[in-house]
């Protein structure tokens, strides 16, 4: 053959591949999510086992979805909306891009906050934003709250992450709510100040650091510890080791904790589908293997958590509303630039 | 500011179209197809743009306090890596360039054309596997701060990792740079390089005063390119955590959702990178001038014996150490280890990957043909509405991925809306992404398109039309086969480029759609490097077959070996 007949055949069977009939089947579901956890998946295939619905999966960063939702609007393929915060959940109601869920768990198992009041949104996973030190150079008698991290004392001794990350966002957001924006700015630079490195890598990269000898105390959410305690390399295992979580302001407002949830999208035309899927993911079998796979706390009460979670120690949680984190956002953002936290 | 150019774009357009309306006949016209379809084509490619940036003088809520509190630091970093990486980028470049080229000496012919590898390796898989670096580095920082305190401890920091950063993207980069002065020294100096031998000069005069500032032009050129993939990255300074402007589009766009402040600090990376691709299209049309004058016959090598050979060698293995086979090996050491561990293997989405692979192929098919009607359009009447038109094509190329993404989101959204009954819904479609693939990557194939027909030359055409084929005969008879080179070439670089492409495909993509380049974006982002090292090499492995490729034709016609 030649080689030119050889191209277009290719091309023929390659355009054919990729525009194979993607038709919208009835017993599929479109999932726009930010989470990016290979569990996840493993809990699809199991809702596709026991249920015959496929889900299709949309990754990105939640702002960038939300983007996109709009531009979409009423054509959006999506069914389903799911972030790992919940003021981004806020947002998204708040553009009118959710409509109210019917499921039965969500309304009868899972309480405001951790519920939208109008049922727009709801929490599936619940996650802390806590302190973690080193086991050999900082007693936990020498912590106490977030805000006491902006001490003199802490001087070039804690790592945290950039301020591009929505979990910082978050943690600041309740500062703000809490102390005020005064307050909340100069806590941002007093922590700014105490770093030992500008704000780089992930969650993890700050355990490591503490590890290596690098800081002394990080803010991390826990379930990364529950990521380096399970790691395939022993260098992060024992990166886990080195460090203590510590869950601060047990005597006031309680230690940060953010949701992962979602919401049913709109436009959406298999809301029935969408609600089953979340009373799979609020079933008390798959709650926990949340807890025990992906080391995020469960919002179903009564589930019992993971023994590496029974570990780390109960803790007070703030129970602020979630609206406050969406709403406050964009200020943390000033807040975190006028304080020169990159 | 872009609806005021297409403006006066159009208007020029009808005073052209009306001037050339042959003043001695009354017949009309027949309407200019080639005319209609390159504007056509390059209106489609500016509407996305223009869909976004027409929003840039909307009120913005928090310009004035980016303004005030970051937007210096941005300037300041972007500046920095700018001017680091081009430095560094020359010294690794310009030397091995000029050894290459002038010299003999052991492992020359490999060096040749391995310099160039370092390509193949996106910014940011080269990022993590360089993090590494600032980490190695923490016991000697734990050193400096026990002995020399703290504000020591801090600045080594700060010097160690911008100076890590600088160094892997100048060594990733630098290959622009070598093409550029590599063809420069064989092509433009033979006559003169030999006359100044003649005349005495020792090969480092001949080096500083004869080679050095002939070969600028091409250097600057390739400088230009470096420049904008730095201020353009978006991988590799999240990474290591040097805010630049382009971190800062996505951060005020999608952190603080202020739309409009995210595209002024859109525009300041546009408008640099506009004025560099202008530069560089200058300089190589002087260069071009040059060129045609050069002679076929290569340069006599100098050999260089004993140690002078070995340090020859050193020097241009040096880069290429740096920027392919450190790299390449550390990958492939965790890819091993990833394959062989228990859970190994286990390929995230096999079949998502292939829908992504398969739309690059095809995009990377198509797209080049589209170019060469296109070029061949601009060329049948080369006026200055035409080169306009060509210009306002390449246009995506200098305009950031998430720019790109939100127009084509904005204006496919509008088309939907319409609900025009016979046509079908292109919102979140494989259809959408190729667009935006078509609207980034147009000024590629473009530009060797382009590349290919100067180097025809016109007789053959004007032979063909003279023989009474049409130009639309001629472009398949004449043109098409003679241009499959550059369009090949062109193709492999397309698909290496969508392998590789990140914010736009991270915003577009369809459901159950990867690419290579984001299924290591999101494995390095949860730190799971080892099986990240899995698709980052596959995409080293595709981008480097697509270099040999371009390579040979660009070596072809004035090959010295």
């Amino acid at each position: 053959m030649k080689p030119t007949r050889i191209l277009t055949l290719l091309g023929a069977v390659v355009i054919g591949a990729i525009f194979q009939p993607v038709q919208a089947q009835d017993k599929e579901l479109t999932l726009y999510t930010q989470r990016h956890y290979a569990f996840d998946e493993e809990v699809h295939a199991k809702f596709l086992e026991e249920t015959g619905i496929k889900i299709n999966v949309v990754k990105a960063a939640a702002d960038e979805l939300i983007v996109r939702l709009q531009e979409e609007g009423e054509n959006t393929p999506a069914d389903i909306f799911m972030t790992t915060d919940g003021g981004t959940l806020h947002r998204a109601h708040q553009a009118g891009l959710l409509q109210p869920m019917t499921s039965k768990a969500a309304l009868e198992k899972v309480q405001p906050p951790l519920r939208e009041k109008d049922s727009h949104w709801v929490a599936m996973t619940r996650r802390a934003r806590v302190i973690v030190h080193s086991k050999d150079r900082v007693e936990s008698s020498e912590l106490s709250t977030y805000e006491a991290l902006a001490d003199e004392k802490w001087r070039g001794r804690v790592v945290v992450r950039s301020s591009t990350n929505s979990y910082n966002q978050a943690l600041l957001t309740t500062i703000i709510d809490a102390d005020g924006r005064e307050k909340a700015l100069e806590w941002a630079t007093g922590v700014r100040q105490n770093m030992a490195r500008p704000p780089q890598g992930s969650d993890r990269d700050q355990v490591r650091a503490i590890a290596a000898g690098l800081a002394d105390v990080a803010i991390v959410n826990t379930y990364y510890i529950g990521i380096l305690e399970t790691a395939e390399e022993q260098k992060d295992r024992d990166a886990a080791a080195a460090v203590k979580i510590f869950f601060p302001n047990q005597d006031g407002r309680g230690a940060h904790v953010n949701i992962s949830g979602l919401g049913v999208v709109k436009a959406s035309k298999k809301a029935d589908l969408a609600n089953q899927f979340i009373d799979f993911l609020l079933s008390e079998e798959v709650q926990a293997l949340y807890s025990e796979n992906t080391f995020e706390y469960p919002v179903v009460d009564g589930v019992p958590l993971s023994e590496r979670q029974q570990r780390w120690g109960e803790f007070k949680a703030d129970d602020v509303n979630f609206s406050v984190l969406g709403d406050l956002n964009a200020e943390a953002l000033k807040v975190f630039n006028e304080a020169g936290w990159e | 500011m872009d609806g005021a150019s297409s403006a006066t774009a159009e208007s020029e357009l009808l005073q052209q179209a009306s001037a050339s309306t042959p003043e001695r006949t009354f017949r009309l016209k027949r309407p200019d197809r080639w005319g209609a379809f390159a504007f056509l084509l390059a209106a489609l490619i500016c509407l996305p743009i223009a869909a976004v940036l027409l929003q840039v003088g909307q009120q913005s809520e928090s310009w004035d306090h980016l303004v005030k509190t970051v937007l210096a630091g941005y300037l300041k970093n972007t500046l920095i890596l700018v001017a680091g990486v081009t430095l560094i980028a020359c010294l690794m470049a310009v030397p091995s360039a000029w050894l290459v080229t002038c010299f003999d000496f052991p492992g020359r012919k490999f060096l040749n054309w391995g310099l160039v590898l370092p390509l193949a390796i996106p910014t940011y898989v080269a990022a993590f596997v360089f993090y590494e670096g600032p980490q190695a580095a923490i016991p000697f920082l734990v050193w400096v701060r026990t002995n020399w305190g703290i504000d020591a401890f801090l600045s080594f920091e700060l010097v160690i990792r911008y100076g890590i950063l600088i160094v892997m993207m100048a060594a990733v980069l630098y290959p622009y740079i070598y093409l550029a002065c590599r063809s420069a020294f064989a092509q433009q100096g033979r006559a003169v390089v030999e006359a100044a031998r003649c005349l005495g000069d020792s090969p480092r005069q001949v080096f500083f005063r004869v080679a050095l500032p002939m070969a600028r032009p091409g250097m600057v050129a390739g400088v230009a390119l470096v420049i904008m993939e730095v201020i353009n990255d978006y991988g590799a300074v999240h990474f290591f955590g040097v805010p630049t402007l382009t971190e800062g589009v996505f951060r005020t766009w999608f952190g603080m959702g202020d739309k409009v402040a995210a595209l002024r600090l859109a525009s300041i990376v546009m408008v640099t990178v506009g004025f560099l691709l202008a530069a560089e299209q200058l300089l190589r049309g002087r260069a071009r001038f040059v060129e045609a004058e050069a002679s076929q016959i290569p340069l006599s090598r100098v050999r260089l014996s004993g140690w002078r050979g070995w340090c020859a060698m050193l020097v241009c293995l040096l880069p290429l150490l740096i920027g392919f086979i450190y790299p390449v090996g550390q990958l492939s050491r965790w890819a091993w280890l990833n394959l062989t561990s228990e859970a190994g293997g286990s390929f995230v989405a096999g079949q998502a990957i292939a829908r992504g692979t398969g739309l690059a192929a095809v995009t990377a098919m198509v797209m080049p043909l589209m170019a060469a009607l296109f070029a061949y359009a601009v060329r049948l009447r080369e006026n200055r509405s035409r080169r306009f038109l060509n210009r306002v094509a390449g246009l995506g190329y200098a305009t950031p991925g998430a720019v790109i993404a939100v127009g084509v989101l904005v204006v496919f959204g509008t088309m939907d809306r319409w609900e025009i009954g016979w046509m079908p819904l292109v919102s979140g479609t494989l259809f959408a992404i190729g667009f935006a693939y078509i609207v980034r990557f147009f000024a590629i194939p473009l530009q060797f398109a382009r590349a290919g027909m100067d180097r025809l030359g016109r007789p053959l055409e004007e032979a063909s039309r003279l023989l009474g084929h049409s130009p639309m005969a001629t472009f398949l008879k004449i043109d098409l086969p003679l241009l499959k080179g550059p369009l090949i070439a062109a193709g492999m670089l397309l698909f290496v480029d969508i392998l590789k492409e990140l914010p736009l495909t991270l915003i577009l993509r369809p459901a159950n759609f990867e690419t290579l380049a984001t299924t290591a974006f999101s494995l390095a982002k949860e730190s799971r490097l080892q099986a990240c090292a899995v698709p980052s090499l596959m995409i080293v492995v595709a981008g480097a077959i697509g270099l040999l490729v371009m390579n040979r034709w660009l070596a072809s016609p004035t090959s010295n070996d």
